[in-house]
């Protein structure tokens, strides 16, 4: 074992054509590709933990496609108040303790797992690298550690670990530039089957709460200020007018992504005139808030908060119109 | 004036003869006291001790000073204090006596407290807090500087984590409302073109 190991070192360190590194862009595609595909396509119950700060969130996860090819899924927090997301094909049904249970339209139920790992990754190959680092041991199993690496480091980078024998999802950890991680997703359960389970089936026959209806535009409101700066890759995708819910604040709020991580800038007037910078994290999320004659901008998202800051410093206003 | 009293003030002068009597008889008896003043003087002119300028009456010289001498005390003294005040404390000491003292010191007093608990930002008592000023001023606004900044520093804690958890939620909820709005890609792009 032993000699094969030093072999494998010189051989790599003696000829790049065996590195493993030349290929890992390659199999990092391959992997994430067979990941996507498992996502959408499998039948499983799985059970996870998000590891944040010193506290976990323990979830169910339910997938599934039926007969008539409709994609069904379940995704239920395990501890404190219920909140369940229901998913038929492109309807998804929130359950939770703040509001009465509404669905909207979407491809894709807002979990803790990012919904561009069922979609295409290749979106993000402009911005973040992708990098196969060779194999560990995860729920029992035989895992490929890939990493999405992004190219600038303004980002945090995202640890994957998968399946051998399916390509599902075993772990997946947000990790600082200086690969300290911030935020663990630990599999602790899973079951590949090749019907959806019962509770799927329930679903199915289940009839969704009524669909929001967001009125044309309202996710592309025209505000009083902009964002000068922003990481490359990031584009707007919501912004609107709205009041906080449990401040009753109102507050001119601008959403931007980059496909695997999201960012909100909240700006509003504020009571006082200056306050300086001060900021928290929950897990790889920070909020950062600030208040600068006297207007308080914020952000939030999970992006260093070096970014976050240099987020917050370059909204300007603009010259605002009177409605 | 006899011979013999002459005799008796030379012997005198000389420390030859200590009798009560005859210092109650000089004292009395003017012309006597001048003799013996002149014998002194003839005493010290003799032996070389004489002063450079000749006062010749140093006694009347002495109680004339202090019958001009003014009724001293506080003027004087008021003028050269507030200056050393003044010298150690600048901004505090006001030229007006026993009040400038008392400023002076109360300002200090604040100034120590404010720098203390500038240091410790911690809550830990601080004995110079609870040692009683001695100043009516210090008292009360030393004391009252120290709770409302307790205060308003828990207020401030307790209002920036409900701040922040407000931003946490609404951002969770934002991105659930988003959902439908990320798939038409060439929508979004336009969007913030005219935003930019």
């Amino acid at each position: 074992m032993k000699l094969l190991i030093c072999f494998l070192i010189l051989g790599s360190l003696s000829s790049p054509v065996w590195s493993a590194e030349t290929e890992s862009p390659e199999t990092a595609d391959v992997w994430l590709a067979r990941l996507s595909q498992s996502l959408q396509t499998l039948n499983f119950s799985t059970s996870f933990v998000v590891v944040k700060n010193n506290h976990a969130e323990p979830y169910h996860w339910f997938h599934g496609v039926n007969e008539q090819n409709v994609e069904l899924e379940i995704l239920s927090l395990l501890n404190g108040p219920r909140r369940d997301v229901l998913r038929k094909e492109n309807t998804i049904s929130y359950i939770e303790p703040e509001l009465p249970p509404y669905s909207v339209l979407s491809a894709n139920l807002k979990g803790p797992i990012p919904n561009i790992l069922s979609g295409d990754i290749h979106a993000l190959s402009s911005t973040y690298n992708f990098i196969s680092v060779g194999k560990s041991r995860i729920l029992g199993r035989s895992a490929q550690i890939v990493r999405i690496v992004p190219k600038e480091a303004n980002k945090y980078g995202h640890w994957l670990w998968l399946d051998e024998k399916t390509g599902l999802l075993l772990k997946l950890a947000i990790v600082t530039s200086k690969g300290q991680q911030l935020e663990q997703i630990q599999f602790t359960h899973l079951d590949i089957t090749e019907k959806p389970s019962e509770s799927l089936n329930q679903l199915q026959d289940t009839e969704l709460p009524s669909v929001v209806d967001i009125p044309q535009g309202y996710q592309q409101q025209k505000l009083s200020w902009k964002v000068n700066w922003l990481p490359a890759g990031f584009e707007q995708i919501n912004a609107n007018r709205h009041r906080i819910a449990s401040t009753k604040q109102p507050v001119e709020f601008t959403l931007f992504g980059d496909g695997l991580v999201d960012i909100s800038v909240y700006v509003t007037q504020s009571k006082e005139k200056q306050r300086s910078v001060d900021y928290v994290m929950d897990g790889a999320t920070v909020a950062l808030s600030q208040v600068v004659k006297g207007i308080e901008v914020s952000v939030v998202g999970k992006i260093p908060s070096i970014t976050a800051k240099k987020i917050a410093d370059s909204v300007t206003l603009l010259a605002r119109p009177q409605p | 004036m006899s011979e013999s009293k002459f005799e008796t003030v030379s012997s005198l002068v000389d420390n030859y003869q200590a009798n009560d009597d005859v210092f109650d008889e000089l004292v009395k008896d003017n012309h006597m006291s001048e003799t013996w003043q002149r014998y002194h003087l003839i005493g010290d002119a003799m032996r070389d001790e004489l002063p450079h300028s000749l006062n010749t009456d140093m006694s009347a010289a002495i109680a004339n000073a202090i019958a001009e001498e003014p009724t001293v005390l506080a003027p004087i003294s008021k003028a050269s204090f507030s200056e050393t005040v003044k010298a150690k404390v600048i901004q505090f000491a006001k030229p007006f006596g026993q009040v400038a003292i008392a400023a002076s010191a109360a300002g200090l007093m604040v100034i120590g407290v404010q720098q203390n608990v500038a240091e410790n930002d911690a809550l830990v008592p601080n004995p110079i807090v609870q040692t009683v000023p001695f100043g009516g001023i210090a008292e009360p606004v030393s004391l009252n500087y120290q709770q409302n900044s307790r205060m308003s520093q828990q207020q401030a804690i307790v209002e920036q984590q409900r701040r922040f958890q407000a931003l946490l939620q609404d951002h969770k909820q934002q991105l659930k409302f988003t959902a439908l709005a990320e798939k038409p890609e060439n929508a979004e792009k336009e969007v913030t073109d005219t935003v930019k």
